[in-house]
């Protein structure tokens, strides 16, 4: 079988790149670790923000749902699932490790939409079991249906803390305390005012000090921090909680793209190292695109879109859609990429992307 | 006075632990670090940090930015390691095949080839 | 302080804990002449973000059309009939129905409700305030399960007057598992 695009990651982005192209008329490898495509949409249970015309309003695991009935009732779509990529190769290939074994796969073009990877915390006690990830906690609840414990200590207040939080609630778990140690909340309000209706505190400049227990997590304490971070001693306090869930934020997962060699750039407003990638996704290899959180951390509203704008230039590339109606297309994806973009709570990710154009236009002008 | 501050400090940087994988703790991290490692292959090397079964992708962060605090430098200066293939770790049993394909010149085998295998 | 919102803080506490203030909620208030009138909504929004369900929700044109995503929604208080709709449509859990018109003792509040079991018409439930604190009880009016079952569900509380605008949160007298913090 040849194909002309390989897409790596089945979550928001890579789902929607993959249709996109495929709708084009491009033949698509759709590659992804897990059984069932989606990505984190599996297990995202609340309704999404955006526009009504696209997905808000919408449960993450009802568009997760609808992304992966149109990708297999896409007959340009092979999918490849419960499949690891291994290994990028200068000729164009890709080796993949499937159920079955392990064997290559090659294709003109590659779109890379791997997701992230979450921060881990430096504390005492941080490798006792009852540590989690806010991921894996989401995962065991929403998607094996199994309560990680009984009381939870989270930290970070961005969205995905807030949102664990409220979900560990719904699944009749006491969240403690969420603690915070920047002096703001770093989510949405309405995701923050949510969680204090149900009297789940938010302690803003503070943070976890170490974790308790012998064989497993049997309690947390948590200390006020100062304005670098640095634990405030006198002002420690102790909190009965079995979980200690960490949702410090995101870093770009970007094994594959270093293998392919492309450049990367530190960013530190997306996350970490990210791709030099230019207006249409593609990076400084010419066939080598990215997409979702490996560009840069966001969210599943802009992976889509960023996904359909690699989609839509994979097409143009090799030639299956007309030059102007490439630009058309893109350009109205664009717009409704940079009205997602334009408010006020989008201004870090706002500078992170300027960072990149101003590197790709340097790099051109020269 | 000053010793037991110290000692005390490395008691706790002993029960931290920055690479899950390898068991790799802060206090092995900073030892190295003050030994003269300045890179995070260097650490990778000397402590096996980041080869454990998720390559690390959770501990090179914090190991970048043990190496930016010593050396004063900004994080985004701290090159990650070498990426090779493969990603994660496989099964020598696969590699071995893999070996039998390429030396029998059947080195791209289709994925449904490889399924028959 | 105190205030007819309940013990809130005065200005400033939305960003730094997540409790809307007195100074939040003033600009939101409906004003008189429409909460003399009958059920009207409440839009606790105060942050632009990229969010537009509550204006397609309105099948009165309340809501006026967003002309940018990230705009806070607008609401003609003269079109708003309280129906409910945009309660249950908001993304954010962020918009109430209150009714101080129910009884001379009473008022009547709808609020978006994810939390299984759901409560029966006619039971008492305990009522929260904006920082999950005990502020009385109430009675199921009416719950609005909406189309499917992943819709969130709508519970009508009618409760004492003093709390039409104070309690924005419900749980049943015997919870179930986990216990409010």
């Amino acid at each position: 079988m040849e194909y002309d695009l390989i897409v790596v990651g089945g979550g928001p982005a890579g789902l929607s790149g993959a249709l996109k192209a495929a709708q084009n008329g491009v033949r698509v490898a759709l590659i992804d670790r897990q059984e069932q495509l989606g990505g984190q949409l599996v297990k995202q249970t609340h309704k999404f923000f955006g526009w009504s015309q696209r997905y808000a309003g919408v449960r993450g695991i009802e568009i997760g749902r609808r992304l992966r009935d149109a990708v297999c009732a896409e007959p340009r779509i092979t999918v490849f699932a419960g499949t690891e990529a291994l290994g990028y190769y200068p000729d164009n290939s890709l080796l993949i490790e499937s159920p079955s074994g392990v064997s290559r796969i090659t294709a003109k073009t590659f779109l890379f939409a791997t997701g992230a990877q979450e921060r881990m915390l430096l504390f005492r006690g941080n490798d006792l079991p009852g540590v989690y990830g806010a991921g894996a906690v989401q995962t065991l609840m929403n998607v094996y249906g199994v309560r990680p414990g009984r009381s939870v200590l989270m930290v970070g207040s961005g969205n995905i803390g807030l949102i664990v939080s409220y979900q560990l609630r719904q699944a009749g778990v006491t969240v403690r305390a969420i603690v915070e140690a920047l002096p703001q909340v770093g989510g949405y309000a309405v995701h923050a005012s949510k969680v204090r209706r149900l009297g789940i505190p938010i302690l803003t400049r503070h943070s976890i000090k170490e974790a308790h227990g012998t064989e497993c997590v049997e309690g947390a304490t948590i200390w006020e921090v100062d304005d670098k971070f640095r634990g405030i001693p006198g002002t420690e306090k102790d909190l009965d909680v079995d979980v200690i869930c960490l949702a410090t934020g995101l870093t770009p997962l970007g094994d594959l793209l270093w293998q392919a060699g492309v450049s990367m750039t530190y960013v530190p407003e997306l996350g970490g190292f990210v791709p030099i990638y230019d207006e249409n996704m593609e990076t400084e290899r010419p066939g080598i695109f990215v997409a979702g959180d490996a560009a840069g951390i966001e969210e599943a509203s802009t992976a889509m879109l960023c996904g359909e704008i690699a989609g839509l230039s994979v097409a143009a590339k090799i030639g299956k859609i007309p030059r102007q109606r490439f630009e058309e297309e893109r350009n109205a994806l664009a717009q409704e990429l940079s009205a997602l973009r334009s408010g006020p709570l989008s201004n870090k990710v706002r500078t992170g992307y300027e960072r990149i154009r101003a590197l790709v236009q340097g790099r051109r002008g020269r | 006075m000053r010793r037991s501050v110290e000692e005390k400090s490395s008691l706790e940087q002993r029960n931290v632990i920055v690479c899950r994988c390898e068991d790799v703790t802060l206090e092995e991290v900073r030892r190295a670090i003050a030994q003269g490692a300045t890179t995070l292959d260097e650490i990778k090397r000397l402590l096996r940090a980041g080869m454990g079964p998720c390559q690390g992708r959770t501990c090179r962060e914090l190991l970048a930015r043990e190496l930016a605090a010593h050396l004063g430098k900004p994080v985004g200066e701290i090159m990650p390691p070498t990426f090779r293939p493969p990603a994660k770790p496989v099964k020598l049993g696969l590699v071995s095949r893999m070996v039998e394909d390429v030396s029998s010149g059947d080195g791209d085998s289709s994925p449904e080839g490889g399924e028959s295998r | 302080m105190k205030s007819f919102y309940g013990d809130l803080p005065e200005k400033g506490s939305l960003l730094s804990s997540g409790i809307p203030s007195v100074e939040d909620l003033d600009g939101v208030l409906p004003p008189a002449d429409a909460r003399k009138k009958g059920p009207v909504a409440v839009l606790e929004c105060f942050q632009e973000i990229p969010c537009d369900p509550c204006g397609y929700a309105c099948k009165f044109g309340a809501i006026k059309e967003f002309s940018d995503v990230n705009d806070l929604p607008v609401i003609d208080w003269t079109k708003c009939t309280g129906c409910g709709q945009c309660v249950a449509a908001c993304p954010g859990l962020a918009i109430f129905v209150v009714d101080e018109t129910y009884s001379p003792e009473e008022c009547l509040i709808a609020m978006p409700h994810e939390f299984l079991p759901l409560p029966e018409r006619d039971q008492v439930v305990l009522l929260y305030d904006r920082e999950g604190r005990h502020v009385g009880e109430g009675t199921v009016h009416r719950v609005v399960r909406g189309k499917d079952k992943i819709a969130t569900p709508v519970v009508w509380v009618r409760a004492p007057k003093a709390l039409g605008y104070v309690a924005r949160a419900l749980g049943l007298p015997e919870r179930e598992g986990g216990s409010r913090n």
